[in-house]
């Protein structure tokens, strides 16, 4: 039997390379997004720092914000710089 | 050891700081839930918290003297105040059965550097009481609230005199109010 292709389409998948599944501020998945935010995805980004711990943007904009003018990683208190 | 920080700052911080903007009430009565949830699944009794009636933002905690210590067997409780930007700022927390410790003073004020400038979004309430057990044991006695209680601290059997004899005078007055 013979096949002829008319149509395909593609499907991907994605996630994020985490070590853990949840964001330590907010305590919500990084597949999903900070507890401010409707939608998952690109609006809602995971956030990492040169010190390797990674959270939701928004959750890391607040702590920086809270804790001014420190700027620090909330799990190692090293001074937080975006990787 | 962490370093202490004066309560006054504490106080202070959270009145000119009322958290980051944005936050709305509804996202951190689901985050105090969800802890309220863990601590009530947790099988570690020896601290415990409850909110206080309705009020999701205001709890009374308790926690057991730690083994092998002074404050062994004594049971002590807090109030935790919640502000509207928790976790980003820690709660107010303060001893409610008056305690005698270098860096509790007589009003139930506590000198830790965890509810102040060391605070980290990481924590929750579960940690903070543990952290707070473990102060017990592990005062600070170099910047104390209670000099009193710092000076006796390096004589342990005069200490647990002291400690147990204001513990029963207090639980004494405080039971015919509770009738």
């Amino acid at each position: 039997m013979k096949v002829k292709i008319k149509k395909w389409t593609g499907v991907g998948t994605w996630s994020y390379k985490v070590d853990y599944d949840n964001c330590g501020i907010c305590r919500q998945p990084f597949h999903g997004c900070c507890p401010y935010c409707k939608w998952p995805g690109e609006t809602c980004p995971v956030v990492w720092g040169q010190c390797t711990h990674c959270f939701h943007i928004h959750c890391m904009a607040k702590w920086l914000k809270a804790q001014e003018p420190r700027e620090q990683c909330p799990l190692c208190r090293q001074k937080w710089r975006y990787a | 050891m962490s370093q202490n920080v004066a309560p006054q700052s504490t106080v202070s911080k959270n009145s000119t700081n009322q958290g980051p903007p944005f936050v709305d009430s509804n996202t951190v009565s689901k985050r105090l839930q969800g802890e309220l949830m863990r601590l009530m699944m947790n099988p570690n009794k020896e601290v415990s918290a409850f909110p206080e009636g309705d009020n999701l933002f205001k709890w009374i905690a308790t926690i057991q003297g730690p083994k092998e210590t002074v404050y062994e067997s004594l049971t002590y409780k807090l109030s935790l105040t919640f502000p509207s930007g928790y976790p980003y700022s820690p709660p107010t927390v303060k001893f409610i059965t008056e305690c005698f410790h270098p860096n509790v003073d007589l009003r139930g004020n506590i000198c830790l550097d965890i509810l102040a400038g060391r605070w980290s979004p990481l924590m929750d309430v579960h940690a903070l009481l543990i952290s707070l057990q473990s102060l017990l044991a592990e005062p600070n006695v170099s910047s104390p609230l209670n000099s009193e209680a710092a000076q006796l601290w390096p004589n342990q059997v005069a200490y647990k005199k002291q400690l147990l004899a204001l513990y029963d005078k207090a639980n004494r007055e405080d039971k015919p109010d509770t009738k």
